[in-house]
């Protein structure tokens, strides 16, 4: 492995990092579109830079665009303060606005330059190891990691030294505001920081990327866990794993490695959205059959209860009497067998004294609502988890 | 907890592969030559021929202003000893990143720096921006050549002698080319020389050869056209009785075909006269994958439709 792969590995992560952890909070804040729309509403800024430097390569382009950025968090958040619409609307409303803003200058001014977003800032992962920063003649490593290695920097120490008001703000903003930090201010400078990333990470490894390392691995974190720390911990780990095996997949196939690297992040989290132990979809799915099945338990036991009769109480009567299929039938009977809430005898079923206290238990909670009784039952069963 | 597991990785990805990277240099004695757009591949293949490693970073039908590098573009630049690429912003940011490596023991070559800027076609509005597509004018097309025989006489000077033949060959090629061209062009009647085509490349080629060029599109092929560029182009194609309109072959035709259905909606009757090569050469081993061959194509293409 060369230098320049490891560098570009380097710098992936960071840049990994850097995006987690605003990205968290960005997640659990509703917020996590503001990335894609501060990666296309910074063009007015790029252009207007050209304007007055008439150089494409001049840092004062990069440095607007970061403005522009922090304009476009200003306004989304002075239309959502209106309580007329959405954070999502609002989003979509200012980033538009911005963008044709600067493809109007464009057409009207500048036509016949090559000059969009892509022109300026770098964006591309595989040329990062060769622009390298100089300093007195020697070369002291890859611009781009420089730049994104202090963006990181500030961001953690910006998290360690804010943890508990980001925390509060995030989760309870009367709370925030009753103990005495303004959620106003938090906000801002999240949203600050999250355009200066944005930005910054744009030209070390582009844009769509970019957004894929601030939303992927948050959410991912975020069907695993319900603990701030972890969730920021797993976002962490979810996007360092992505970058370092996706730059080995777009070395497999040699594929685009940003575009290798946002695969991986969508497969990490179709992943834990399948698998994820509480709140995947195999896991939801298992949940609602389960209830189903408790349900028809509880109907069952109930019939049990209501009725002495023999012929009532018979086998077979389950399927031709409450017309249910047979492999249902089966389910619900090794329940409550599994239960030991019924005997089996000659193919009569008779409820147990267990399963004459549950069903005299449940009758009173659905009747009462009130789950006092009923504490030990949510263990066994998901119906009562409410 | 988070700096432990990031050490933890960065430990892993440095000291799990290290492979030498300059073994892999030693074996191969051969000047390594990456190049970017097909037309300067070509042209560094015809010279270098088999003394050297040629390895392009942009395929056929690739437009050079939105090219994606892959991962194995890396390690091509890496190993490269010598660096053939356009310039004036063809390659985007790319341009930005060779400036930056003249600082390193790799040559970049910024061939269109080899045409003298009064004759390059500058922007309208901005002095310093020039139109990039120089190589549709053979006589740079000659230069670029030349430069290129000289850096690779210079890396490698006990193959000298080979390039400096080749180089001579090549230029006697292109020199009928022009020939070719020039009484092709006769041919057709100074008033039907206009070309219109997708986006503004061929320039050069207009005024190299008294064609009125004009392109749907800026000059970036990033920029899409307006509903009154549209409008404006259909209108002139009806005054100037235009028979034919072009397509590129790196470029999405639907801009062209919405034009030609502005033009057809007003009476006038246009076609489509075929596909142009602009910013790169038709794919590898086909007649159009050479520079020569792509310049024949499309004259061809041209004067066939427009007559």
């Amino acid at each position: 492995m060369s230098s320049a792969q490891i560098e570009i590995q380097l710098i992936a992560s960071i840049v990994a990092v850097a995006c987690a952890i605003p990205g968290t909070f960005l997640v659990l804040r509703k917020m996590a579109m503001i990335s894609d729309a501060i990666s296309h509403s910074i063009l007015p800024g790029i252009v207007v830079g050209f304007f007055i430097t008439q150089d494409l390569n001049s840092p004062l382009l990069i440095l607007l665009a970061a403005l522009t950025g922090i304009i476009t968090v200003v306004l989304v958040e002075y239309i959502q303060k209106t309580g007329l619409v959405k954070e999502d609307t609002a989003i979509g409303l200012v980033f538009p606005a911005l963008f044709s803003i600067g493809v109007i200058l464009i057409a009207k001014n500048a036509n016949d330059v090559h000059l969009d977003v892509d022109a300026v800032l770098l964006g591309e992962l595989a040329f990062a190891p060769f622009d390298r920063l100089l300093t007195g003649g020697t070369d002291v490593g890859p611009k781009s990691l420089w730049v994104v290695g202090s963006i990181l920097i500030v961001t953690v120490t910006l998290l360690i030294l804010f943890f508990k008001e980001l925390k509060v703000s995030t989760f309870d903003k009367g709370l925030a505001a009753s103990l005495g930090f303004s959620p106003a201010i938090i906000h801002y400078g999240l949203m600050s920081i999250s355009s200066v990333t944005t930005v910054g990470a744009f030209d070390a490894v582009g844009a769509i990327l970019v957004v894929a390392l601030m939303i992927a691995p948050a959410a991912a974190a975020y069907l695993l866990t319900t603990d701030l720390k972890k969730m920021l911990a797993l976002a962490i780990i979810f996007g360092i794993f992505s970058a370092v095996f996706g730059y080995w997949v777009a070395h497999w196939l040699d594929a685009s490695i940003a575009g290798s690297i946002t695969t991986v992040l969508g497969l990490v989290f179709l992943l834990v959205y399948l698998f994820a132990p509480s709140k995947g979809i195999i896991a939801v799915m298992y949940r609602e059959r389960q209830q189903q099945t408790e349900v028809s338990l509880l109907t069952f036991l109930l019939h049990l209860k209501n009725h002495d009769e023999l012929e009532e109480r018979h086998v077979n009567h389950l399927n031709e009497h409450i017309n249910w299929q047979k492999v249902r039938a089966k389910t619900v009977l090794d329940l409550a067998q599994k239960n030991n809430m019924i005997t089996i005898e000659k193919n009569i079923v008779s409820l147990t004294k267990k399963g004459n206290e549950f069903t005299s238990k449940a009758i009173n909670y659905i009747m009462t609502n009130e789950d006092t009784q009923i504490e030990d039952m949510k263990d066994d069963f998901f119906l009562f988890r409410g | 907890m988070k700096k432990v597991i990031l050490l933890f990785i960065i430990t892993l990805v440095i000291t799990s592969c290290k492979n030498d990277v300059k073994n892999e240099e030693n074996i191969n004695k051969k000047l390594n030559v990456v190049t970017t757009t097909t037309m300067i591949t070509d042209l560094v293949k015809n010279i270098g021929g088999n003394l050297i490693n040629v390895k392009g970073l942009m395929g056929a039908g690739v437009d050079p202003h939105l090219y994606k590098a892959s991962e194995g573009d890396v390690t091509k630049l890496v190993n490269a000893d010598v660096i053939f690429y356009n310039g004036l912003h063809l390659e985007g940011k790319l341009v930005e990143v060779f400036e930056k490596m003249e600082a390193s023991n790799k040559t970049p070559i910024a061939l269109a720096k080899e045409i003298n800027k009064r004759h390059l076609i500058g922007s309208e509005y901005f002095a310093s921006n020039y139109d990039p597509h120089v190589w549709f004018n053979i006589d740079f097309f000659e230069k670029f050549a030349e430069k290129v025989t000289l850096v690779l006489s210079e890396k490698d000077p006990t193959n000298a002698e080979t390039y400096r033949t080749n180089e001579k060959r090549y230029l006697t090629e292109l020199e009928k080319l022009r020939e070719d061209v020039e009484s092709a062009i006769e041919a057709l009647e100074p008033e039907k020389r206009i070309l219109v085509t997708a986006h503004d490349a061929f320039n050069y080629f207009g005024k190299s050869y008294g064609f009125e060029v004009v392109g749907l599109q800026g000059l970036s092929t990033a920029t899409e056209a307006g509903v009154k560029d549209v409008q404006k182009l259909a209108a002139f194609i009806i005054e100037k009785n235009i028979k034919a309109i072009f397509i590129e072959s790196s470029v999405p035709k639907r801009t062209i075909e919405a034009l030609q259905k502005a033009v057809n909606s007003k009476g006038h009757k246009v076609e489509i006269g075929g596909t142009l090569y602009s910013d790169a050469l038709g794919s590898e081993g086909s007649n159009e994958g050479t520079y020569v061959g792509m310049y024949r194509y499309n004259i061809k293409t041209i004067v066939s439709a427009l007559q």
